[in-house]
């Protein structure tokens, strides 16, 4: 299939969804799961391909190039099928809103923009989609209206002025290079000099860094993510952050070039550590105040704004492990996160809304097949063995220990524990505990919600034991930037010192629990019993008032709240009041009122006329 | 033979681990002027446990505690006991440092399907307390990692038998005085006993637990305490080249922590907290800088 | 060694865990709770004979009730039984329990403790001594071993009656019966 008529089925899909929306729900919906599907079996049958077609238009004379490569194909896929997933998730979720029309037809547009980003060849085009992709992504984070729309306004505010940065980028790469196609464009820059490099990184890193929720642009990422209608939050953690990583990804190691890149800043402090600094600083704070939400989503987007640090990290640290644990963890995270966002999602559609983490609890015993789902993308989020982030993780702590930066690692690491205190309280607080007797009557997932977490959740386990199959794609990346090869097999990377081998880690495990197995039942049998029978001090359980959700972490949370103070929103928020009001202040003097116009042209040609008599200029 | 020390070694632990769980009683006791159980005593409690007739909350009830103990044994394999050294690269100190996280993870799973907020008391604190000494921990790790160049702990236990042990060395005697600073912590005993605090919070994740669960919990604590003091003495104390010497070391580093264990109260959780984050943490800090400024 | 041998050779490490492994639950009733500190502590050192104080119900197979029973206290005692696993044993303490002792005309004590929930022994004495909680131990010792500590089975198994005794003195229950009607040992 050419990459022309992909892009023309995402979008055209996306039209067609829009007009059917008046003819039948069903026929819509129905047709949009297709359209999604296609979409994802096209980007599939490309893979292996690198090839690029050009398109000439009338304007400017300007060449549009669409490519694929191992680096474009890995991120098509990606978003084609979480994606297509989303899209299966919202036919339950969506059920009975208004305007699914016009959510299912963004929905579509959204993907189709991203997958042109990641598609083009060369900077106009990918300029165009991103822009699309822009406004798309604000007209649907702002659906449900309300602080969705403040959430919406404060993302679009943010990305437009990225996308200003892109464009002086795009307009200075132009003028050096006089072309905008990628090869040429890469040809151009790379063999530049470092000053001109630095502007280029720093342009289009704006742009990158506040789709990638790098701090400290990270700040319209958690109102966004969480006020978002929950299968759009899988796709906006899941892929659109992961448009960024692509951004950084093309910026770094194909315009710049890793030498480029590399060689860039003092022998002491080279440019790509302060970067990799930066990402460290991302990852640690929100892991902490990801600790203290109590609403889930928020949670969930806090832990997002967490990993893209983790990938960031990654992926600037500038070795091939660091490239590829970055670009297995933007993969392993698309997935769990959007897992996560959809347990989060049906959670909300059963309860009728509700987000709040101190008022449920003890949905295990209701929605079961919800639970294990969470449960294996908790397991994915914190990296616990043979999931797909354990080997990501692992890829990343690695070079980094291995390449002198063990206060990188410290952060990374003590991230991971951060994220096993949150993950294990949104575990807590909705799956376990005590079930609210208002909940008696939950009933479990719909099938169709029940189908894409399944499939996302069987996708993180068998990445996680087989790490080969990723692996593979990601050392093509790899290779195409000029890294050396990982010599990745399909059970993983044997390689320096301390190889990684995930049978030895798979059977190890096969046989603790096979060991802890055999002795659980030696022992007697126990009785089943229900929450009632609970340890209460010799009193009956108190219905709906056992249970230990609110102000989970307390001790903690008092301990370091004083210290996770979010400056980067605090100045961002101040800057648009002071933008305001500035905006307030020349407002006193265009009032609207003519006369007041007409007095300012009387006054100044009265100080005309005094100062021709005064001193007579003219 | 890999197959054959895939079972040695888990069952050593175990044996290794109910000893100093019988040892311990019988030391504390000594301590407080009493005369204290046989040494035999946590065998005949797990015993009990076991023919015990207790209840079960549901599935993750039990897969739970199963994990758990699972999870400990797991890092038993990793852990080199002596000259035992059963999964040699297979990822070395970071594998081992990520499925230190299983048992906790199974134990918070089993406590919150218990659906009693002691055990969500208890659990929370649990966290919140590995988080703090994790914190100096990994500073620790971190410098010996750096230090001796390798992620393999088999191949640091071989660096330092081939020239003195770690916290003989220059760097590395902060790190290892840190590691003592915080290894009561490590451990589970005061004065870091607060996650368990039978007076206050019935035992916390374990208040609903009978049974064979309570049996698997003994001895998922007890290979805790295996791993906790194993862990010391291969980073910093050198290992050994037989079992019977190791065994000895560790039991050296036990006697250090019940003595702290008899000493002290209870700290309240952010109490242990603001001790963890500070002498520890800064010592752990000084140290790691030092490694790394003064090179391999 | 015939069948009968057999099954008891292979019981007694059962048998023999349940002796020396007596965990009481620390369910602190009446004057007697102030005879226990000094048997667990360092002066009579009860953890030579394997006893042990837990927290919690589920941990324990040794129920001391030491001292008057009032009616509230009644129904935390029956709950505490109820949760703890079985095999367990329990051993009234003091005279109260056994005839109400120095309450025996008290509107608000229970007078026979045996008729609410399964006694496996008495303890005399207002208070007894530390000594005759040990000699209480040694007794029961000798009763597991020849199986007459049997108060968890006579629980299920005339469970009926009991909780019509509980229900008469305390009036509703907040839990539903424990067994079945007529459930086998």
């Amino acid at each position: 299939m050419s990459l022309e008529v992909l892009l023309a089925i995402a979008l055209g899909g996306s039209l067609v969804t829009y007009l059917l929306s008046g003819v039948n729900a069903r026929l819509r919906d129905g047709f949009a799961v297709l359209v999604s599907l296609a979409v994802a079996a096209g980007v599939a049958s490309l893979y292996g391909r690198s090839d690029s077609t050009a398109f000439q238009t009338g304007f400017l004379g300007m060449r549009l190039v669409l490519r694929t490569g191992p680096l474009p194909w890995l991120f098509a896929m990606t978003v084609s099928s979480i994606g297509c997933l989303s899209v299966i998730f919202s036919l339950a979720y969506m059920r009975g809103r208004e305007r699914t029309g016009f959510y299912y037809a963004m929905l579509l547009l959204i993907d189709a923009a991203m997958l042109g980003v990641v598609l083009s060849g060369d900077l106009l085009s990918l300029f165009i989609f991103w822009e699309v992709m822009s406004w798309s992504t604000f007209l649907l984070i702002s659906y449900n209206g309300g602080p969705a729309l403040a959430a919406g306004m404060k993302y679009f505010v943010m990305s437009i002025t990225g996308s200003l940065a892109m464009l002086v980028g795009v307009v200075l790469v132009y003028a050096t290079a006089g072309t905008l196609a990628l090869p040429g464009v890469a040809a151009a820059v790379s063999t530049a000099s470092s000053g001109f490099r630095l502007a280029v990184l720093l342009l289009f890193g704006v742009a990158f860094a506040v789709k990638n929720a790098v701090w400290p642009f990270h700040a319209w990422l958690p109102p966004a993510h969480s006020e978002a209608p929950s299968p759009f939050s899988a796709v906006l953690s899941g892929v659109l952050i992961k448009m960024g990583v692509y951004g950084f990804l093309l910026l770094m190691y194909v315009v710049v070039g890793m030498r480029g890149f590399l060689s860039l800043g003092w022998r002491l402090l080279p440019f790509h550590m302060i970067l990799s600094i930066i990402g460290a600083v991302t990852i640690i704070v929100p892991t902490f105040i990801a600790l203290l939400q109590t609403d889930a989503k928020r949670l969930l987007a806090w832990s997002t704004v967490a990993q893209a640090g983790y990938i960031f990290l990654g992926i600037s640290f500038g070795t091939s492990l660091g490239v590829a644990g970055g670009t297995l963890h933007f993969l392993s995270h698309a997935v769990f996160k959007a897992l996560l966002f959809m347990v989060a999602g049906a959670v909300e559609y059963r309860t009728g809304g509700v987000r709040d983490l101190n008022s449920l609890g003890g949905f295990i015993k209701k929605m079961p097949v919800t639970f294990v789902v969470a449960l294996i993308g908790v397991s994915g989020l914190i990296g616990v063995p043979l999931t797909n982030g354990f080997v990501s993780k692992w890829l990343i702590y690695k070079t980094l220990i291995l390449e002198g930066s063990p206060f990188l690692a410290f952060v990374a690491l003590i991230g991971t524990w951060g994220t096993v205190l949150y993950s294990y309280k949104f575990l807590h607080n909705i799956f376990l505990g005590q079930l609210p007797r208002q909940y008696e009557d939950l009933e479990p997932a719909p099938a169709s919600m029940r189908l894409p977490m399944t499939i996302l959740a069987a996708v993180v386990l068998l990445f996680g034991v087989v790490p080969g199959i990723p692996l593979r794609a990601i050392d093509a990346i790899g290779s195409s930037f000029g890294f050396v090869g990982l010599h990745a097999a399909s059970w993983g990377v044997a390689a320096e010192s301390g190889a990684i081998n995930m049978v030895n880690i798979f059977t190890a495990v096969v046989v603790g629990l096979v060991i802890a197995w055999l002795i659980f039942r030696a022992g007697a049998r126990g009785v089943r019993v229900d929450q009632a029978d609970s340890y209460a001090a010799g009193a009956a359980v108190p219905p709906d008032k056992y249970q230990y959700s609110v102000d989970f972490y307390g001790p903690l949370r008092r301990m370091m709240a004083p210290w996770l103070v979010d400056r980067a929103d605090a100045f961002f928020m101040g800057l648009a009041a002071r933008v305001g009001e500035l905006s307030d202040g020349v407002r006193r003097v265009y009032t609207g009122f003519v006369g007041n116009y007409v007095m300012y042209v009387v006054l100044f040609l009265a100080a005309l006329i005094l100062v021709q008599i005064v001193w007579s200029p003219w | 033979m890999k197959i054959l020390w895939f079972v040695i070694s888990p069952l050593a632990a175990l044996v290794v681990g109910i000893i100093f769980l019988g040892l311990s009683r019988r030391f504390m006791a000594r301590i407080q002027w009493r005369y204290g159980p046989p040494l035999y005593q946590p065998l005949i409690d797990i015993m009990r446990y076991f023919t015990q007739k207790s209840v079960s909350h549901g599935a993750i009830f039990d897969l739970g505690v199963v994990l758990s103990l699972a999870g400990s044994l797991v890092v038993v394999l990793f852990l080199p006991f002596g000259g035992i050294c059963p999964l040699r690269g297979s990822g070395g100190l970071l594998v081992i440092l990520y499925m230190m996280l299983l048992a906790p993870l199974g134990m918070a799973l089993a406590g919150g399907e218990a659906a009693n907020p002691n055990s969500s008391i208890g659990i929370s604190r649990k966290f919140a307390l590995a988080l703090g000494y994790e914190v100096p921990l990994l500073l620790i790790v971190l410098a010996v990692m750096t230090r001796y160049d390798s992620i393999s702990i088999c191949e640091i236990v071989a660096a330092q038998r081939a020239g003195l042990p770690g916290i003989a060395t220059f760097p590395l005697v902060l790190s290892g005085f840190a590691y003592l600073l915080i290894m009561p912590a490590v451990l589970g005993l005061r004065p870091f006993e607060v996650v368990q605090a039978p007076q206050e919070i019935s035992s916390g994740p374990l208040a609903e637990l009978g049974g064979r669960y309570l049996a698997l919990a003994q001895i998922q604590h007890a290979l805790a305490m295996f791993i906790g003091i194993s862990l010391f003495v291969n980073l910093m104390w050198g290992g050994a080249s037989n079992p019977f010497v190791f065994f000895l070391k560790m039991l050296v580093v036990l006697a250090f922590g019940l003595t702290v264990n008899a000493a002290f109260p209870r700290l309240r959780i952010e109490q242990a907290l603001r001790y963890l984050w500070r002498w520890p943490t800064l010592i752990a800090f000084v140290g790691l800088v030092l490694v790394v400024v003064i090179g391999r | 060694m015939d069948r009968n041998q057999l099954v008891k050779w292979l019981e007694a490490p059962a048998k023999m865990s349940h002796k020396y492994s007596l965990h009481a639950v620390y369910f602190c009733t009446g004057c007697g709770i102030i005879e226990v500190p000094p048997v667990i502590t360092a002066r009579w050192d009860a953890e030579r004979f394997g006893v042990l104080p837990t927290a919690t119900p589920r941990h324990a197979n040794l129920f001391l009730i030491t001292g008057y029973v009032s009616v509230k206290t009644l129904r935390a005692i029956i709950r505490t039984y109820e949760q703890m696993p079985e095999p367990k044993y329990s051993v009234g303490f003091g005279s109260c329990p056994i005839n109400g002792g120095m309450y025996w005309d008290s509107y608000n004590t229970i007078k026979h403790l045996d008729r609410y929930l399964p006694i496996d022994g008495w303890i005399a004495g207002c208070m007894p001594r530390p000594e005759a909680i040990f000699v209480a131990v040694t007794h029961l010792w000798t009763l597991i071993e020849k199986d007459m500590a049997d108060g968890y089975k006579r629980y299920r198994r005339d469970y009926a009656q009991y909780r019509a005794n509980q229900e008469r003195v305390l009036g509703e229950l907040e839990w539903p019966p424990l067994f079945a009607a007529g459930e086998d040992v």
